[in-house]
Parts: C-alpha cells; sequence; structure tokens
C-alpha cells in the first residue's frame, strides 16, 4: 500500500502516447465510418459494388469497429489508471506496437489476400472460401488478432497486476469489502478503479478463449485433419466476440467517471450498491453470450434458457452502472457545464442505456427466432457503437484537447455535435426499421423493397461522418494548439 | 525449506526417476505431467542461490529454459527418449538443467515477466490438449491413441490447475485499503452515483 507522499512520485497517466493512440483511433474510426457508408450505398443500389469487395469491407469493417473500439477503450483505461497506480510506460507501447502488426496483417489479409470471412471468423468458415482467398490469406487474418490479443493480455496483466498490489487483492479493488458492510465508502477505490478491475478480469478471460480457438482454426487451416468441434468453436468464438466487444464500452465508460466530475465539481464514489452492480456486470458480462446462439438448437436447452435469462438480468446491473448512477450522480451534483466533451461523455452513456433495450428484445427466444438474421441485430450494435463507446471515445478525445478552457457547446462544436447525433439516431433506427420489416443482415444485394431503407440509411451515415470528421479535426487542431502552448 | 536438505532432497526425486524410468515412461501420462516435471523440480532444488549477470533481467536463462521446455514438449522428443538411450540419457541431463536455469531466471525476472510467463504456461498447456485430444493419428510410436487422449486430459487438468493455483490467491485477500492516490482537487464530499 502506498501513503500520499510515495503516491506524489507516481508518474501520472501518459498523455502523449495516449493522445497519439486516440488520434490513430479517430482516423481509423473514420475510414470504418466510410466503409460502412460505401456498404449502405451499394445496398442502396446508389453505387456498384463487387459483392466479393462488399463482403471484403463487412470484414474490414467489422473487424476495424471493434478492434478500434477495444483500442479507445483500453487507450481511457490505461490514461485514468495512470492517475492511481504506477503502470509501466513500455508496457503501453508494447501494447499499440503489437495492436498496429495486428492491423496491418489484418488489412494485408482482406485487401491483399482478399479475406471476407467476416470479422467473427466462424469455423471451419476461414478455411472453407470455395477459393474465393487463400490459407494464407485466412492465416494472416487470424495471426492479426493474435497478435492483438497479445497486446490486449499484457495491457491487462501490468494494469491488473498493478490494482491488485495497490488495492488488496482482486476483491479489494472491486470493492467488495464496501460490498460485504466490511469497508466505507472513503476506503472503497474510485468507480474508474472498480470498473478497469471488472473489465480487466472478463476481458482476459474473454481473449484467452478467443486465443485458443484462433490457435486451434490456425491449426485447422494447415493441417485440416486437426479439426475443432464445430458448436464449441463457435461457442468460443462468441463468448470472445461478446466479452471484448462489450469490454470496450465497459473501458470507455471510465471516462465518463473521471470526466463528468470535472464538469460538476462534484467528486463521482464508489457506493455499495455500485459496486455489487459492478459484480454483477463481471458475471453477466460473460454468462450472457448464448442469446447469440438462440437459433442453434443443437445446443443444450438450459443453456439458451440462461441466455433468454440472463439477457433480461443483465440489463439492470448495466442500467445500474451507467444511466442510473449517472443520473443519480447529477441530481447530487451541484452544476454541470456543457461543453462537446461532457455532452459527448452524456450522449455515451445514454446511447449505450437505449442500445441494450433492442438487445433486450433480441435475446427473447421466439423474437430472436424470426429477428436475429435481420438488421435489427446492426440496429442494436450500432446504437452501442455510434452513440455509446465511440461518443465517448471522441468525448475523451475533445476533453484531452480542451483541459485548460472548456468551451461551451456552440457554432462549430454545435454543428459537429447535431450532425453526429442526428445521423446517428437516423442511421440506427433504419436499422431498427429494417429489422423490423425483415430485412436480412450481411447481403451484400438487397430486394427492391428493401432500397428506400438502405437510401435513407446511406444519408444519415454521411451525416455521421461528417460530425465525426468535424471531431477529428477539432483534435488535430486541438493537438497542434496545445503543442504550441 | 532449509539449503541443507536441497541436495538430499534431489537427489532422492533423482534416484526415484532412474530407478522408476520402466514404469513411469510405459505411461505417457506419468512420463510427460510426472517425471518431467520431477526432474526438473531436481534442477531448481539445486540451483544456485546467487544473482548473476549473465541472467540479468532474468532474459538470458528464462530463454533458454523455454527451449528447452519447446524440443520436450514435442512429440518425437517424448518417443524418442523411451526408445533411444541417448535421447533418455539428455532428458535426465537436460530437463534438470531447465529446471535451474528456470529458478535462476525466475528470481531476476521482473514481476511483468512473470505474469507472462505464467499466462504462456496455462495457454500451451491449454494447447498440449487440444493437440493431444484433437489428432486424428499417433503422435508417438510408443503410445496408443487411448494414451494419447489421457495425456491431452491431463494437460487440460493441469491448465485448469495453474489457472486456479494462480488466480485464487488473488480473489481471497480482500481488505479494505485506502486509496493510493487521492484526486488533486477533491470537492464537497458528497455521496454520488448510485446510493446505497
Amino acid at each position: 500500500m502506498m501513503d500520499n507522499n510515495s503516491a506524489q512520485r507516481l508518474p501520472g497517466p501518459q498523455a502523449g502516447a495516449v493522445k497519439f493512440t486516440m488520434l490513430l483511433a479517430g482516423v481509423v474510426l473514420l475510414l470504418m465510418m466510410v466503409f460502412g457508408f460505401v456498404m449502405r450505398a451499394a445496398q442502396g443500389n446508389l453505387i456498384d459494388l463487387d459483392p466479393a469487395m462488399f463482403y471484403q469491407l463487412l470484414t474490414a469493417h467489422g473487424a476495424g469497429m471493434v478492434g478500434t473500439a477495444g483500442l479507445t477503450g483500453a487507450a481511457i483505461l490505461w490514461y485514468f489508471m495512470g492517475r492511481y497506480v504506477p503502470l509501466a510506460r513500455g508496457v503501453f507501447w508494447a501494447f499499440l506496437g503489437l495492436f498496429l502488426l495486428g492491423v496491418v496483417l489484418i488489412l494485408g489479409a482482406i485487401f491483399i489476400g482478399g479475406y471476407g470471412g467476416a470479422w467473427t471468423f466462424l469455423f471451419p468458415l476461414p478455411a472453407n472460401s470455395g477459393g474465393v482467398w487463400g490459407t494464407d490469406a485466412a492465416a494472416a487474418f487470424l495471426l492479426g488478432y493474435v497478435a492483438i490479443g497479445v497486446a490486449f493480455l499484457l495491457l491487462y496483466l501490468e494494469v491488473g497486476r498493478k490494482l491488485i498490489a495497490c488495492y488488496g487483492g482482486i476483491g479489494g479493488a472491486l470493492a467488495w469489502p464496501l460490498v460485504m458492510g466490511k469497508g466505507t465508502a472513503e476506503d472503497a477505490p474510485p468507480p474508474a478503479v472498480v470498473a478497469a478491475m471488472a473489465t480487466t478480469i472478463f476481458n482476459t478471460i474473454g481473449t484467452v478463449v478467443g486465443a485458443a480457438v484462433l490457435a486451434s482454426s490456425l491449426v485447422n487451416l494447415y493441417f485440416p485433419e486437426f479439426k475443432v468441434d464445430a458448436l464449441l468453436a463457435k461457442n468460443m468464438i462468441y463468448f470472445f466476440g461478446h466479452v471484448f466487444i462489450n469490454a470496450s464500452i465497459y473501458m470507455a465508460v471510465i471516462a465518463v467517471y473521471e470526466i463528468i466530475p470535472e464538469y460538476t465539481g462534484t467528486p463521482w464514489k464508489t457506493s455499495r450498491v455500485f459496486a455489487v452492480a459492478w459484480s454483477l456486470v463481471l458475471l453477466f458480462v460473460m454468462a450472457v453470450y448464448p442469446h447469440h446462439l438462440l437459433q442453434d438448437t443443437v445446443m443444450p436447452a438450459w443453456s439458451l434458457a440462461m441466455g433468454q435469462i440472463v439477457s433480461y438480468l443483465s440489463g439492470i446491473p448495466l442500467l445500474a452502472v451507467t444511466a442510473f448512477s449517472l443520473i443519480v450522480y447529477l441530481r447530487k451534483a451541484n452544476a454541470m457545464r456543457w461543453d462537446l466533451a461532457s455532452a459527448l461523455l452524456v450522449l455515451g452513456v445514454a446511447g449505450w442505456s437505449v442500445g441494450s433495450v433492442p438487445a433486450i428484445i433480441d435475446g427473447m427466444i421466439s423474437v430472436n427466432k424470426v429477428m436475429h438474421n435481420t438488421q435489427w441485430v446492426p440496429g442494436h450494435f450500432h446504437i452501442y457503437l455510434i452513440l455509446g463507446e465511440v461518443a465517448m471515445a471522441f468525448g475523451f478525445m475533445m476533453w484531452l484537447i480542451g483541459k485548460p478552457e472548456h468551451k461551451a457547446v456552440g457554432g462549430f462544436n454545435w454543428a459537429a455535435f447535431s450532425a453526429y447525433v442526428l445521423g446517428g439516431t437516423g442511421f440506427t433506427l433504419m436499422f431498427l426499421v429494417s429489422g423490423a420489416l425483415s430485412v436480412p443482415r450481411r447481403w451484400a444485394v438487397h430486394a427492391p423493397e428493401w432500397v428506400l431503407q438502405s437510401q435513407i440509411a446511406t444519408g444519415f451515415a454521411l451525416l455521421v461522418i461528417v460530425g465525426a470528421a468535424m471531431f477529428v479535426l477539432r483534435y488535430l487542431l486541438g493537438l497542434k494548439h496545445s503543442a504550441g502552448r | 525449506m532449509k539449503r541443507r536438505l536441497r541436495p538430499g532432497l534431489a537427489a532422492i526425486i533423482m534416484f526415484a526417476c532412474i530407478l522408476g524410468n520402466r514404469a513411469l515412461e510405459a505411461d505417457p501420462v506419468l512420463h510427460v505431467l510426472v517425471q518431467l516435471p520431477m526432474l526438473g523440480l531436481c534442477g531448481a532444488l539445486l540451483a544456485p542461490r546467487r544473482e548473476w549477470r549473465w541472467a540479468q533481467g532474468g532474459f538470458a536463462p528464462l530463454l533458454a529454459a523455454l527451449f528447452g521446455i519447446a524440443f520436450w514438449m514435442l512429440p518425437r522428443s517424448i518417443d524418442g527418449a523411451v526408445s533411444f538411450p541417448v535421447m533418455t540419457l539428455a532428458k535426465f541431463l537436460s530437463v534438470p538443467l531447465i529446471g535451474a536455469l528456470l529458478v535462476i531466471g525466475w528470481r531476476q525476472a521482473h514481476a511483468l515477466l512473470r505474469g507472462f510467463l505464467k499466462a504462456q504456461a496455462i495457454s500451451m498447456a491449454g494447447f498440449m490438449a487440444f493437440l493431444f485430444t484433437h489428432s486424428p493419428v499417433r503422435l508417438c510410436n510408443n503410445y496408443l491413441i487411448d494414451d494419447q487422449w489421457r495425456l491431452g486430459h491431463g494437460f487440460l487438468f493441469l491448465a485448469i490447475g495453474l489457472a486456479m493455483a494462480w488466480t485464487i490467491p488473488l480473489l481471497t485477500n480482500a481488505r479494505p485499503r485506502p486509496s493510493p492516490r487521492t484526486r488533486a482537487k477533491p470537492i464537497t464530499p458528497v455521496q454520488s452515483g448510485v446510493s446505497a
């Protein structure tokens, strides 16, 4: 345990590396949005796009968005944990280097090797391309994931061991003494630490499971006689994928816990219910993944029932650590100052909370039977990302550059924010409407009856891109300005 | 354990491994998951307790040990140790050396490297489990396919056991501690977030 004197010697957040990472992430997010725009335009018959290229773009968009969401979440986690524990700086550079190596391998696999098996790399699809891509391209894609997985494990190893050492084990960092009535809120770790510890645990487990199925798939690529049980592989992949993308949002919410108090003048402390909710999140995030497999009738019935029940239950702690927590906090706060950063962070919490509703609806077996392979599901996760995680990431970026003077939301900032919210809302609503009309997802070519929805969505996608481009531009100018100061 | 007892214990283990070699080699689970770790333990017990300059940071001894372990992870090497006396001799000489190198390196390794190696050990045990349980052919001439599957399951239990052994202690020492770093500007002490 460190006393306050030794605490003063802590190096503090690794601001330069994190700013650089967020710049890279902002540019990649913009590129991925352009890929999404192109796909929706192709589905709306506004442009001609070769179906093979559509699936390559779909793969790049999926892998790129999930990866970048993870990257921004990890950067946020690393930055704010640097306030509380002394982190080894080299680890973040190793993380970033391995991550970029993974990106190069994935992009090479897709745009040189022609890999188009979607970000989910569902076994045995990587090995069964029907001649569209080669074994080496699939291997490069999987190795790219492995590099990114190792990067995350390395980062979590450093964060985890420091939190465990400084806060009295995993239980201490998760505020279990407070949960069990043995400690006080004053002694409890801050909300950011509780969130970081929980995400470190469940995303480490998720990444390890993902690494196992990746290694098995790699062996299968070159030695097809080594076959993995396809149902087991699907379970492992969806466990990994579900946990990883959720972890990116749970890491990003750390920015809300740390930054919003600067705007209200009121510290955000860990309460007992907050700590209980995070421990439940830790369990539910890992237990809820069978709701992705409700159409796999060969799954044991108990696991599908669990998928539905936990889908319902998981919404409760999720809302407790996000919307409810924020609303209760803001009610107790003295006043809230609004600028682009705080607006985006609050939007992120709102979007995340709203985005959970379509997921809970899709988690019902009777609904899932007809809705899961429609655009309803992209509607859910695009709300989670555009109006949730990515909004929080942009909010963090705006805070990074605007720290000295919080500028009011007006003029350029207001235009960017409005374009982003309007575009994001319209774009995701079109997915939900299309899903309700049974428009299938992941189809390169759409029937004439579905074209109008895609065309409207394309317009909203353009608005999202305009808003995001303005954020990135604002960030670039802000970086330049802060470098000159 | 008292230092003077270490050579004696190492000698007992070594003799047990030599005398029981036939019996241990007859079963791949005993051969790979009992005899090899015991030989490694012999080396670990005999490793000099001093800090070497060449072993700074633990990189050189740990890297050498990892290459050695990688060699003895190959089914071909295990098969050779049963079939050829030269390989048997190599096993009795090299595995204790690997154990000694692991201890020397471990003592001087950074905590981050130790954590990485623990994760690597669990994942490699899991991978060996996959290899031995999913291989459609016998990987060793000396062992039947059923033995191979048993070995695979042994590796799976090893991976689970190591994961539990290394993570459960991290859960059990929860106790209230003040935050190691207070904020630069603590503001009014209002209990916020979800109220208790």
